[in-house]
């Protein structure tokens, strides 16, 4: 479980970026998340959907402990992400589209890592890589180096690292960004997957494909501010264009304007 | 404390394995003495050798006045002489380096010598130090010929020699051999070490933070349930470790350059053993562990701020100049450790080096240089945490 309740989040920004950025950030702050309150429940994928610069990743880092909010709260699993904040990396897994890993260390080396940074004990290490190495099909390269491994190999090895531990919540801003069709393929098994095993998922993203066949909530998000905040099936409803992404952009303007 | 450790053996283990840290850390500080040592020593003998025994032109100006010198340079091997030049065309001759040497006797010279006067000679070289061999190999002809001259004269007014020594000066050195070695090469060697030190500290830390942040590995570390600090004291222990066993290579290196390089004089090898005993190497490594804090701490806090690799690279560089600047002042002759000295970084511990090399270490100086490098060491260290809490520093 996931409650993010009013949270705010500024940034300092140098002159020359003030200049560019006119109006928006005349205090000569960039205002990247402002007011915004969501729950994301066990068992149901929420998508966070919003164009570049919406803040996303500020609040997806937020929940993940990365950044501290200006205000508001946010409790993950139970626990306060800024008074216990290990408490809930301990029960999250992250995966962004941009991380990369280890290139010299093997397959096997990293995911111990990993592990033993979340405190897992050898057999429960043991047990849970067996169950996801056979599960996608690691075990020919687990000894060998990341730096060795195809894209593809690559992405399966964040997977697993990202869910060695087995977490309650588990965060992807925008896991796809940048991957091929296969190995998008992958990303989505394990949202799926996770949501079977009612495990309490958020996900950004900006493609909208995704957002159709994965979203059981959704929240629309534009500089900093949330638009839409309900369940997916009621934004499909209520749409007023032909199609996800003219409705998508509609909502844009109508809040421009 | 086994979360750090785990921090710390993964970071280890990735950056033994790169091939730039274990360059900078154990091959360059490993080869650097002994080939320079080989090769200074190899290039000195032969170019001493070869200037002994080059032939040398002479040109000697002396119309009647000078038989004997000509024939004392006769009898030298390989200098032929050239008599029959005037003084403008030897002067050229020298200038467009067809005469090693020209010398041009007064021609009045055997009357001022026979009247007990001063025999004027006119040298003409061109000197430069390529030329000290060559030219000093005349010179000391000439001061042969001198010293002819003046027994002749004594001989001739009746005199002992040994009159004009008024003096009977003994010199008995009685610098123990380590503080002739300090003397000798006290100035380079820590600088060597400070330099090893610092470049042995730099790729790991540009690697563990800057390249961390650009590969997007540090955010991910980040999210595994671990205080901060514990993954930034792994990350500082890995660059300690580094920069201080770069150091440490470096002097297994200079051990084993001058115990097995047979070009070095004996009694110079022997000085010199008498400072790589365990005693001075374990009080030179314990100044070398402070000065690898603070390197790292630096390093680490700059290479945070850097979004790249290459960036961190660059802003490290002007650091450069500050780290060689105090060492290379502790190279400089009349630079003595004090209570001041003692409390500049770098420089400190250049001018202790020096002071345990010669065997000459005060107690209560060194507990200025000790403590001043722990306050450095904390502070370096208290810049780094600070930095690597700061969510613009480590965030993308």
């Amino acid at each position: 479980m996931i409650v993010v309740k009013n949270l705010y989040k500024t940034f300092k920004i140098a002159k020359k970026q003030k200049k560019e950025k006119g109006s928006f950030c005349a205090d000569g702050k960039v205002h990247a998340v402002s007011g915004v309150s969501f729950e994301c429940r066990p068992g149901r994928i929420f998508c966070l959907l919003g164009p570049n610069g919406a803040g996303k990743t500020t609040i997806l880092r937020m929940i993940a402990t990365l950044m501290k909010p200006d205000s508001g709260s946010i409790e993950v699993a139970g626990y306060d992400a800024v008074e216990s904040a290990q408490k809930v990396r301990a029960h999250l897994g992250f995966l962004t589209g941009t991380t990369k890993l280890y290139d010299r260390l093997t397959t096997k080396e990293l995911v111990k890592y990993y592990a033993d940074l979340h405190g897992m004990n050898n057999t429960d290490f043991n047990r849970r890589k067996e169950e996801l190495f056979d599960l996608l099909d690691m075990n020919d390269f687990a000894d060998r180096r990341i730096g060795k491994l195809s894209s593809g190999m690559k992405q399966k090895v964040s997977i697993v690292r990202t869910i060695i531990h087995d977490p309650d919540v588990v965060i992807f801003d925008e896991p796809t960004v940048g991957l091929d069709v296969i190995t998008s393929r992958s990303i989505i098994d394990l949202i799926r997957r996770c949501k079977s095993k009612n495990k309490t998922v958020i996900f950004s993203t900006h493609i909208m494909s995704e957002v159709s066949f994965l979203s059981d909530d959704l929240a629309i998000l534009h500089e900093g501010k949330l638009l839409y905040n309900d369940t997916y099936q009621t934004f499909e409803d209520r749409m007023q264009a032909r199609s996800l992404e003219e409705e998508f952009i509609r909502v844009l303007q109508e809040e421009k304007s | 404390m086994k979360t750090i450790l785990t921090v710390f053996r993964k970071e280890l283990k990735d950056s033994l394995r790169d091939r730039r840290t274990v360059i900078t850390m154990i091959i360059v500080p490993l080869l650097m003495f002994p080939v320079m040592i080989g090769l200074t020593s190899r290039f000195i003998m032969s170019h001493e050798a070869k200037a002994q025994v080059r032939e040398l032109k002479v040109g000697v100006l002396a119309g009647n006045n000078a038989g004997k010198f000509v024939e004392m340079l006769n009898e030298q091997e390989n200098i032929l002489i050239f008599e029959q030049i005037q003084l403008e065309e030897g002067q050229a001759l020298v200038a467009s380096d067809s005469l090693n040497a020209f010398i041009v006797f007064h021609e009045e010279f055997n009357r001022q010598i026979s009247e007990l006067g001063q025999g004027e000679i006119t040298f003409y070289l061109k000197e430069t130090e390529e030329r000290e061999i060559e030219i000093d190999r005349i010179l000391e002809l000439l001061g042969e010929y001198e010293e002819l001259l003046r027994i002749d004269r004594f001989e001739a007014l009746n005199l002992d020699i040994s009159i004009i020594e008024t003096l009977a000066v003994s010199k008995v050195n009685l610098a123990t051999p380590k503080e002739q070695l300090a003397d000798m090469v006290g100035g380079i060697l820590p600088y060597m070490f400070i330099l090893f030190c610092f470049m042995g500290s730099m790729y790991p830390s540009i690697d563990l933070a800057a390249g961390e942040k650009e590969r997007g590995t540090l955010e991910t570390l980040l999210t595994s349930p671990v205080n901060r600090f514990q993954i930034l004291i792994g990350k500082f222990g890995v660059v300690v470790l580094t920069g201080i066993s770069s150091a440490a290579v470096s002097l297994f290196g200079l051990y084993l350059g001058i115990r097995y390089i047979s070009s070095i004089p004996a009694e110079f090898v022997d000085m010199a053993m008498s400072i790589l005993e365990p005693g001075s190497i374990l009080i030179l490594l314990s100044l070398l562990l402070p000065l690898s804090v603070f390197f790292a701490g630096l390093l680490l806090s700059i290479s945070f701020t850097a979004k790249t690799y290459k960036e961190a690279q660059s802003k490290i560089g002007p650091l450069f100049p500050v780290i060689i600047i105090p060492a290379f002042i502790g190279m400089m002759p009349g630079m003595n450790l004090n209570a001041s000295t003692a409390l500049i970084p770098i420089l400190t511990v250049s001018l202790a080096t020096r002071t345990i090399m010669a065997g000459q270490a005060d107690v209560s100086i060194m507990i200025i240089v000790y403590l001043s490098l722990a306050v450095y060491a904390g502070a370096a260290l208290f810049l780094c945490s600070k930095t690597f809490s700061r969510e613009s520093a480590i965030l993308q």
